[in-house]
This record gives structure tokens, C-alpha cells and sequence, in this order.
């Protein structure tokens, strides 16, 4: 057959029909979900193969489209944080904040000082959680659920449920939280907390070394992610990657530093950044962002303001309460990257139209540009670096 | 006794034995997996889990046996027998005591590489006859990974021959009860080869840990995607099997076979094997797996050279310290 | 969390057919004990070692996961998860089911050998939840398999699924002994009717309100507490007015755009947007944020009812400069539903799939665009849901 000029240096173009690709079509189309082990929900890729080597991927979306969209057009809006949590189902936390803060920019809402400092401990537990899954997964994809990975998998969970357990401490549920409101949080810190949250927190950082040596520093590891789905830092722009994926591309970019929310106005976050873009760098990044996250939960524990958990309005908003008209766009900084709310509104007590923009979706859309050139392994190997969670992409 | 009668004797009763030693395996690598992952592990079957193993066998003698419409039948439904009946098939030459041999043969290392090098044919025939892609990506990885690995195989099994200057693994045994394990002396080929000859009989057949055509996180169940019930069953089962016997015969090359202090024979090779197959799943539940184009780089940039370097010495210390 | 299901109940089926044959081998002595010993050891075998083939498509998913990992530990009942439907007992269908995945799911169910068992875990799975009257959800996957077990959840503890298993045991040991056991009924069946959207704007009880709610909404002095708050429409909003730096202002004042608009990005002229992108792109807004389409009917428009207003898009564009200070340029093109926009994918290479979406879910048309395919909804899919005419309430969805 034809020789194949398929470099995993150049930037391909997705664009390209499979004809001229392959002309006598000697290429295996393999359909790569959308029920499988690792495509971290329902997601299916199309792969053409040669042997094993992709030579072009195109990825399909919307097997878990759920209209959230829709359903919050009609919804009033105390209603819409229960909807939302459903979208990033890792880190329902920050889908919360991203939808509330976005009304109550609407409203002009003062939120009070401690309800922010508990939203940014929330929002850094949540981001502890959620990569130690991200982690967890993305062993699991390399190693497989009969092996090391899964060996490696159980690890990280064994750690979130401590911190679900605090979660469930504060809110009731493990997780669909519902406990933030427009203009505060509806649930106060139970006394003792803190001293709780300290202890898994310590006992996180003191099993950060086993992890380390499961995954980011075990030879097979690097060996299976270095130099594995490079993504480039101006292609990663382009396509609006953000979060880990960005900053592992050279990219130092963080909202949490660059456009403060919550309380990170008032501490220092250092964020990581690493520069292969590749698989290792998008590891090396999310294990130094627990670090951190760690570093910021204490932090946020320690400073902690007293006084009130709402503006006083949530009382009163109801389901009758209406937004004047308007737009608004609120990005926040999730673990997975940037989760905005455009929302517009026309007077009444529903939204007019509620766009959220999913992190996830932004990620799965470099797929056609850094699959081609490797194989069918390394594929499962990007798509778990990526962290895409399916609830959010295709909402 | 003739010895025909002997042989079947002898051969039936180690068949039992190692397919019942497979029930305790079963158990232990379930219990120590979950222990290593802080779980418990099966805990349903009484006693302590130890039915797990018959639990399944009778599930999966229940189920429906679906054959895919386009498979092609006869390799098909031949696949899961053969691999059964390879993986036992090694088990006749290993002297599992003085006495306990199946079939004590002259060229013994030379039947246990063919019957390694037959391997590859179920793995293909599921893979193939499964009209499955995933199956037949797994088979591909199969076959190049099967024909890699046979190489720095001989080489390592070589090692013994020369030093002990048989192919019978009988001799083998008789000379490391006679003289050092190999594993002891002299270690520097000893240990090495032992090393590489483990390695490659796992590689070679795709056993754990180097399963990667049934690599479950790729390729959905790799060559077994399409089989249901028993037909499986099999292939879960030979996969077992070839790591108990795997680890018999690198005991009975390396590690002195039946040789030891105070217990009869059998008892040793039971422990030596018994610990050789410990270590391979602590291995399996430890480590996370290779690429497959990686397990060949490894194969011919590493294990090869080393190998040939392996077979030289052992000769060199042939002819001028032995 | 997890509710108590009804427990099995048993039916006395009464004196059925018997076969000759039947009754001498109830007269053989020893036959009818080893065969029930024998059939006793093989539903043994089946309650024990259940393989679940896991459809998890979403937050379910994500719990059953963690049933599998070491706090709740169902390797402990001896369930391996096992990838192919080949192999796999039960299928656990944690999550919701779309429309679009209900054939596969479906395919998938035929691929399992018998005897095998379905459990409906979720809320999502078992009714659709708060997503079942939507376009592209299922309403409970019972719709099109049949459901042996549910546990309800949203989503479902562990131990509730592990519970779940149990039940699931219990029954097919009942079965196997001859036992008619009551098919366990669907814990949401009364919900499914009744719509999950409440119908704020329309006068008529809505189904799902109490008696007190009614009687509330009925009584204007109770409603004092309320009081809906109302914010004066004339400032802009404050989450736009930071999006707009010096270096885009002056952009937009060379583009013809002299007043920033209060109650939303600016609008560009649709034939200078692409070159506005361009500009942005070279002063280092290089992210693409996002690109979110409405569709506004005739005689409405941002300021509310319009009668000038013919129906159009508003296309909205964010992009953001990296680093430090990050700032936000934002603007919208506002079209007729007629006429195309042209696309931003020369420019950012992620327009494509945010363009798609709009196109898939508003309707909007990107000319140039490369690759301009549905996303979210099946290929063959005829509708765009997020234009306001499309009901939200819809029972048109194929499923019922």
C-alpha cells in the first residue's frame, strides 16, 4: 500500500478524508466504543488503523447528552444546583460555585467572606478528589483491571472516600453536594470538622510517596507516557484546553491565580507547570496539584473567617425570584480546567439560556490532532491523560 | 508394569494433581491481590473464600456457549482445548520427585520449547477465528511477541544444558544435587539466566504479567473478547496452569528441582514452584503494563545480546572451570 | 439513601401438568435427592461468582466504581468485572441511558449468554430522573430491558448497590427452587408519569405540587417572605464589565463600536467578526473560551419584548489572554435564523467543535465551517432543542 507520511510530530489535519488518506483502503476501521473499559463513560472514537498505528481518529460525542441545557431553561433558579452537579459528576463542588456565582454576578450579590473561604476549601478538596480518581483511572487504562493498575486505582479511591467522608460530613451525601445557594453556602462547618479534615489530610500527604512510586516514578510508567499524545502548547490554545492539560503544555495559566474567585485572592497559589505536553507532563502536573491543593486546604482551614454562611437573601430566593435582563459570562477554575457559565436572562424566573462550557469537551477536542502516529495502547494512554469526564462533554 | 501403563499412571495422576493445585492458586492470587489492594477478597464461599474457584467453574459451565455468526468455527471452538492442552502438555517431562516424572525424556529441554513454541497456535486461532477486531489486534500482538520471545528462551534454557551437559531435566536436577543450585553457583550465569528464562517462558506464551493480547483496558478482552461460558473457562484456566508449570520447570533448571535438606523431594519442588508463582502475581498486582512495540524493543535490545552473552560464558566456564 | 424494597413475595402456583416420566422419577429412590442437591450446588455456583458486565455511563458509574475498590469490596461476593458482555452474569446499568446509547446498550444486552440478570442502579437508569421528559433521555432503561433488581439512588451508596447484588441472589436462588417470585416493581413507576419539569409559568396545578404548595401559590400573604428580588437593570452586569480590557476597547472603537452596550458583549457587524478575531488573536487573546448561540423569536430581543426584532441568532464569542491579569474580550454577532455565520475554525482550531454544537443544538449555520456535523444528537437527528419554540416538556421522545 501507499507509504504513510503520518508523523506524530507535525500537526495533522483532521479534515483529511480517509480516501486520500488510503486510497486502495486497506486501513482497519476500529470503533472504539462507545461502551468500553477506557473511554471513562460512553465515548466512542472511530479509529482507522495500520497495524496498530492510528492514522486517523475521529471521536464522537453525545452518547450521555442529557439536555441539562435545556432542562435549566426551565427551571427557576435556586433549582439549578442540583441540575449542574450532575455535569462533572468528579467535582460536582465547583459546578456548583461556576452556576451560583454566575447568578448571583446577576443579582450583584455581596457573598460574605467565610461562605468564599469555604467555597475555595471546598473547591481544593474536591480538586484533591478528583485528580486521586484522575489518577486512579488513568492507572487503571495503563495497567488494566487485572494488574498493577487496578492495584493502583484502589489506592487513590481508598483516599477520596476520606475526603467524601468529609463531604458527607458537611452536606449529608457522598456527592451531589446542593450545598451551595445564590449568595452563600447552606450548610455551616459542623463543629470539629477542621481537625478532621487536617487528619486526611496527613494521611494523604504521608501516602503522596506511594503513589509517586506506583505511578510517576515507575519506569514502566514514564515509559508507557513520556513522549506519548504531545500536545502543543499554541494547538492547546487554539482549542481552548485548559487546567492541568494546558499548564502540562508549557502553558502557565491558572484562574485561580490569573483571575481570582472564592478567597485565592487572599493566598498564594503556586501552580504547577510542566512542558513535555505529553502524558508524563499531564501526571507530574495533576500529582503536584494535590501537593498544592494539600498545601491550600490548610491554608483555607487555618484562616478561616467567622461569621455569617449567606448574604441573608437565600432565605428569601425562592422560586419565584427573578434575574433581571442580561448576560453574563463566569469562568472558575476546576480540576479539569475552566468551567464557564454564559448565562442570559430576560426578567422572569427562569434562564433565557444557560451555556455552560465543559473543560472536558475542550480536551476531547485535540483528540483528532494528537492521536495520529500512535498506537491503539497509547491511544487508551491520551485519552486517560486528558481526564475527560463524559457527563460534562456532552451534558 | 509396562511402561506405557507407567506413563498414563503417572501422567493422569499429575494432571490431577496440578488441576487441583489450581483451586488453591485461584484462591491465593484472589486473597493476596485484595490483600495487597487493602481489601479482603472472596469471602461468600466458605470457608475463608476457598470455593471461590469451584464457584466459577460451575457458573460457567451454566452459561450459554454463543458462537459469533461469521467465526470461523473449527478454529473457533479448538482454540480454548488446545490452550488448555499446551499449557498442561509441559507438565510431562518435570521431575516433580526422583520417582514422579510423567515421561522422563532425553531431549526434555528440547519437548518443553516446542511445546513453549506451540503456544502461539490457540492464542491465533481465537484471535482469528473470533471475526472479531479487537481479537485480532490481540492475536497480532500475540504472534510478534511470541516469535520475539522464543529466542532469548533457548538462549536462557541453554544455560542449564550446557553446565549440566544433558537435556534430560532429570540430569539437570541430578547435577545441581550433586554439585551447586545454579542459582547459587555459579550465580553469575545462574541467577541471570534464571532471571531471562523466567521472563521469556511468560512472554512467550503472553501469560501474566506480559498479557498484553488480552490486555483488558485496550482491547476489551483481547483473543478471549468473543468466547462465553467454558470455552473461556479454558483459557483462564491455561493461563494458570502455564504459570504453575512455568514456574515448575525454572525450578527444576535453576533452583535444584527436588533437591533439599530433611524433606522428601516432592515437598521442595512443591515449595520452590509454590513461591516462583507468589512472585509472579506479587509482580502481576504491582506493576503496570508494557507497550506492546516495548516488550519487543525490550526483547531484542536487551534479552537477546544477554542471552547469547549467557550461553557463551556458561560455555567458556564449561571449558575452563567446570 | 437506599430504599427498602418491597421483600420477595412467593405465589403457590398451585397443581400444574406433571409428565409421566415425571413421576417415576419421583419414584426412584435417590434420584429427586441428588437432583436437588445437584441443582441446589449449580444455583450455588450462580449466586456466587456473578460477573457484572458494567454499562456505567455516568455519576452512577462513578459509585460503582468505588463498590469495587476497598471500602465496600464486592470482589468480596466474588463479582469480577469483566469488559466483554461475553463473559459478564449481570449487567449493572449505573447511569443515565440516552436515546442515542439505548440501541447499544440494547446490543450489548443480547450479547451476554444466558442465564443473565439486569440491575437498574440510579434513578437515571431506573426512571430517567429529572431528565425523562427531555428529548434525549430514556425513561428508565425498563423501557427496553428487562430489569431484575433496582436500587434506587441518585446516585446509590455502595453498600446499596452491594445490597442490590444480595437481593439479586436471593432471587435467583428462589427461582431456581421453583419459587414464583414477584418481579420487583420499578420504586419511580408513579414519578415516570408525571413531568419532571415544573411548569412555573402556567396557571394549572402542576401535579407534583402538595396541597400546601397550591394553597401557598393561591394566597398572596403568604408569599411575603417570597419576595422576589429585583436588581435595577441600568448598571451593566458585573461579570462582563471586567471582560473588557483598554486593548479591546480600542479595537471596537475602530470597528465602528463607540458605546459598549450594558446588558451583554457588543455587537459586531456579522462581515467584520472574523477579522475581529484575528486582531484579537495577534494583541494575545489566544484562547478560545467559548461560543454560546441563543435563538430569539420574533418581537424579542435583549431589552425584552421588541416588536422591532425579527427572529435571529446571537452568536457570543469569549477569548482570554494567558497568564497573570487574565483578561477577557468578548462579543456577539447577531444574525437573522436565515443567514449563515462565518466560522471562527480557521482561526481557533477549537471553533469546530463548539461551532458544531451550536449548529446541532440552535440551529445555527457556520458557513466554512470544515466539518459541520450533528454532535450531541444522533446523525439522523431533524431538530435543534435549544431554539425556544422546542418544548422542554417534550413526549415526543421515542422511547415512550
Amino acid at each position: 500500500m501507499t507509504q504513510l507520511t503520518v508523523t506524530a510530530q507535525k500537526r495533522p489535519n483532521p479534515y483529511l478524508s480517509i480516501d486520500s488518506l488510503d486510497p486502495e483502503s486497506e486501513l482497519m476501521l476500529l470503533h472504539f466504543g462507545p461502551q468500553h473499559p477506557s473511554t471513562h463513560g460512553v465515548f466512542r472514537m472511530d479509529l482507522y488503523l495500520d497495524g496498530e498505528i492510528i492514522v486517523k481518529a475521529v471521536p464522537h460525542c453525545g452518547y450521555l447528552h442529557r439536555a441539562v441545557e435545556k432542562l435549566c431553561e426551565k427551571l427557576s433558579y435556586v433549582q439549578l444546583t442540583p441540575i449542574v452537579d450532575k455535569n462533572d459528576y468528579v467535582a460536582p463542588m465547583t459546578n456548583e460555585q461556576a452556576i451560583v456565582m454566575a447568578c448571583e454576578a446577576m443579582l450583584k450579590l455581596e457573598v460574605p467572606r467565610r461562605a468564599r473561604w469555604m467555597r475555595a476549601l471546598f473547591a481544593e478538596l474536591q480538586r484533591i478528589a478528583s485528580h486521586l480518581l484522575a489518577i486512579g483511572t488513568f492507572c487503571l487504562d495503563l495497567g488494566g483491571a487485572l494488574g498493577g493498575g487496578s492495584t493502583a486505582f484502589i489506592y487513590c479511591f481508598r483516599e477520596r472516600e476520606l475526603i467524601l467522608d468529609l463531604f458527607e460530613d458537611v452536606t449529608g451525601a457522598r456527592f451531589h453536594y446542593n450545598t451551595h445557594t445564590i449568595g452563600g453556602n447552606r450548610h455551616d462547618l459542623p463543629a470539629g470538622w477542621g481537625a478532621k479534615v487536617k487528619a486526611v489530610l496527613d494521611v494523604i500527604e504521608a501516602r503522596m510517596p506511594e503513589y509517586a512510586a506506583l505511578t510517576i516514578e515507575n519506569r514502566i510508567f514514564q515509559q508507557r507516557t513520556k513522549n506519548v499524545g504531545v500536545l502543543d502548547g499554541e494547538l492547546a490554545l487554539e482549542l481552548g484546553v485548559t487546567g492541568p492539560n494546558l499548564r502540562a503544555s508549557g502553558i502557565d495559566h491558572d484562574l485561580r491565580r490569573d483571575a481570582p474567585f472564592h478567597a485565592y485572592d487572599e493566598v498564594k497559589v503556586n501552580v504547577a507547570v510542566a512542558t513535555g505536553g505529553d502524558c508524563y507532563a499531564r501526571s507530574i502536573v495533576r500529582v503536584a496539584e494535590v501537593k498544592e491543593s494539600l498545601r491550600l486546604c490548610r491554608a483555607f482551614l487555618d484562616g478561616m473567617p467567622e461569621g455569617p454562611i449567606n448574604s441573608g437573601k437565600p432565605t428569601k430566593l425562592t422560586v419565584q425570584t427573578k434575574i433581571p435582563a442580561g448576560q453574563v459570562y463566569v469562568g472558575i477554575e476546576t480540576p479539569r480546567g475552566e468551567l464557564g457559565t454564559w448565562l442570559i436572562t430576560d426578567g422572569t424566573q427562569n434562564a433565557y439560556r444557560l451555556k455552560i462550557r465543559p473543560p472536558s469537551l475542550h480536551a476531547l477536542s485535540a483528540l483528532p490532532y494528537i492521536l495520529p502516529g500512535y498506537t491503539v495502547s497509547d491511544a487508551v494512554a491520551i485519552l486517560g491523560s486528558l481526564d475527560p469526564i463524559m457527563g460534562e462533554v456532552d451534558r | 508394569m509396562n511402561e506405557f501403563l507407567q506413563g498414563g499412571l503417572y501422567g493422569g495422576g499429575i494432571i490431577v494433581a496440578i488441576m487441583s493445585s489450581l483451586l488453591f492458586v485461584l484462591w491465593t492470587e484472589r486473597k493476596m491481590a485484595a490483600r495487597m489492594q487493602s481489601r479482603i477478597g472472596p469471602t461468600f464461599t466458605d470457608p475463608l473464600g476457598f470455593l471461590q474457584a469451584p464457584a466459577d467453574v460451575l457458573k460457567l459451565l451454566q452459561k450459554e456457549d454463543i458462537i459469533p455468526e461469521k467465526a470461523d468455527r473449527a478454529l473457533f471452538n479448538n482454540a480454548p482445548l488446545l490452550g488448555a492442552t499446551v499449557a498442561i502438555a509441559g507438565a510431562a517431562v518435570v521431575p516433580f520427585s526422583a520417582t514422579i516424572v510423567g515421561a522422563d525424556l532425553e531431549v526434555g529441554v528440547l519437548y518443553l520449547l516446542a511445546v513453549g513454541a506451540l503456544g502461539v497456535l490457540p492464542v491465533f486461532a481465537a484471535g482469528w477465528g473470533s471475526n472479531n477486531k479487537f481479537a485480532l489486534l490481540g492475536a497480532m500482538r500475540a504472534i510478534a511477541q511470541s516469535v520475539s520471545y522464543e529466542v532469548p528462551l533457548v538462549l536462557a534454557a541453554l544455560v542449564p544444558v550446557i553446565l549440566a551437559g544433558s537435556m534430560k531435566l532429570s540430569d539437570i536436577v541430578a547435577y545441581q544435587s550433586s554439585h551447586h543450585w545454579l542459582v547459587v553457583w555459579p550465580f553469575f550465569l545462574g541467577i541471570p539466566a534464571f532471571g531471562l528464562f523466567m521472563l521469556a517462558m511468560l512472554a512467550e506464551s503472553n501469560r501474566i504479567p506480559f498479557d498484553i493480547p488480552e490486555a483488558e483496558s485496550e482491547l476489551v478482552a483481547g483473543i478471549t473478547t468473543e468466547y462465553t461460558g467454558m470455552k473461556f473457562g479454558l483459557f483462564y484456566m491455561a493461563e494458570y496452569l502455564h504459570t504453575v508449570i512455568a514456574s515448575a520447570v525454572a525450578s527444576a533448571l535453576f533452583l535444584g528441582g527436588y533437591d533439599g535438606p530433611i524433606a522428601p523431594g516432592l515437598w521442595w519442588m512443591v515449595l520452590k514452584t509454590g513461591l516462583l508463582v507468589v512472585a509472579i502475581y506479587w509482580l502481576r498486582w504491582s506493576l503496570l503494563r508494557f507497550r506492546s512495540d516495548q516488550l519487543m524493543a525490550l526483547c531484542w535490545r536487551w534479552l537477546v545480546p544477554s542471552g547469547v552473552v549467557l550461553v557463551v560464558g556458561a560455555a567458556v566456564w564449561v571449558v575452563f572451570a567446570g | 439513601m437506599a430504599v427498602t424494597p418491597p421483600p420477595l413475595r412467593t405465589v403457590d402456583t398451585g397443581a400444574g401438568f406433571r409428565h409421566p416420566l415425571y413421576q417415576v422419577m419421583l419414584e426412584t429412590p435417590g434420584l429427586t435427592v441428588g437432583t436437588a442437591a445437584l441443582d441446589d450446588l449449580l444455583s450455588w455456583g450462580l449466586t456466587k461468582a456473578m460477573w457484572i458486565f458494567p454499562m456505567a455511563t455516568s455519576c452512577c458509574g462513578i459509585e460503582f466504581m468505588a463498590t469495587a475498590a476497598s471500602r465496600v469490596d464486592i470482589d468480596r461476593m466474588g463479582v469480577i468485572v469483566r469488559a466483554t458482555p461475553r463473559q459478564a452474569d449481570v449487567m449493572v446499568v449505573a447511569g443515565t441511558i440516552t436515546t442515542k446509547m439505548a440501541p447499544r446498550v440494547l446490543k450489548l444486552w443480547e450479547q451476554m449468554p444466558e442465564p443473565k440478570w439486569c440491575i437498574a442502579m440510579g434513578s437515571c437508569a431506573i426512571s430517567g430522573d429529572f431528565y425523562r421528559n427531555l428529548y434525549s433521555v430514556v425513561p428508565g432503561i425498563d423501557t427496553f430491558l428487562p430489569v431484575d433488581v433496582y436500587v434506587p439512588g441518585c446516585p446509590p451508596n455502595p453498600e446499596a448497590l452491594m445490597h442490590g447484588m444480595m437481593r439479586l441472589q436471593e432471587k435467583i436462588q428462589r427461582q431456581r427452587k421453583g419459587e414464583n417470585v414477584v418481579p420487583e416493581l420499578n420504586p419511580d413507576l408513579l414519578k415516570i408519569t408525571q413531568p419532571s419539569v415544573p411548569r412555573l409559568n402556567e396557571a394549572t396545578r402542576s401535579p407534583t405540587q402538595t396541597l400546601e404548595q397550591e394553597r401557598a401559590s393561591e394566597n398572596p400573604t403568604l408569599d411575603e417572605e417570597t419576595d422576589p428580588l429585583v436588581v435595577p437593570p441600568s448598571e451593566p452586569a458585573p461579570g462582563l464589565a471586567p471582560l473588557v480590557g483598554a486593548d479591546f476597547q480600542a479595537l471596537l472603537i475602530e470597528l465602528g463600536v463607540a458605546e459598549l452596550p450594558k446588558d451583554g458583549p457588543p455587537v459586531i457587524p456579522a462581515a467584520q467578526h472574523l477579522e475581529l478575531a484575528r486582531r484579537l488573536k495577534g494583541l494575545g487573546y489566544r484562547q478560545l473560551v467559548t461560543i454560546a448561540a441563543s435563538h430569539w423569536p420574533a418581537g424579542k430581543g435583549r431589552k425584552g419584548a421588541d416588536a422591532a426584532e425579527v427572529e435571529h441568532h446571537e452568536i457570543a464569542y469569549a477569548l482570554r489572554t494567558v497568564g497573570p491579569g487574565s483578561r477577557l474580550a468578548s462579543w456577539a454577532v447577531k444574525v437573522p435564523v436565515a443567514e449563515p455565520v462565518l466560522t471562527l475554525a480557521g482561526v481557533f482550531a477549537g471553533a469546530d467543535w463548539q461551532e458544531r454544537e451550536q449548529f446541532d443544538l440552535v440551529g445555527v449555520r457556520f458557513a466554512g465551517h470544515p466539518d459541520l456535523r450533528r454532535i450531541m444528537q444522533t446523525e439522523n437527528a431533524t431538530t435543534h432543542p435549544l431554539r425556544r419554540e422546542f418544548p422542554a416538556d417534550a413526549h415526543l421522545a421515542p422511547w415512550r
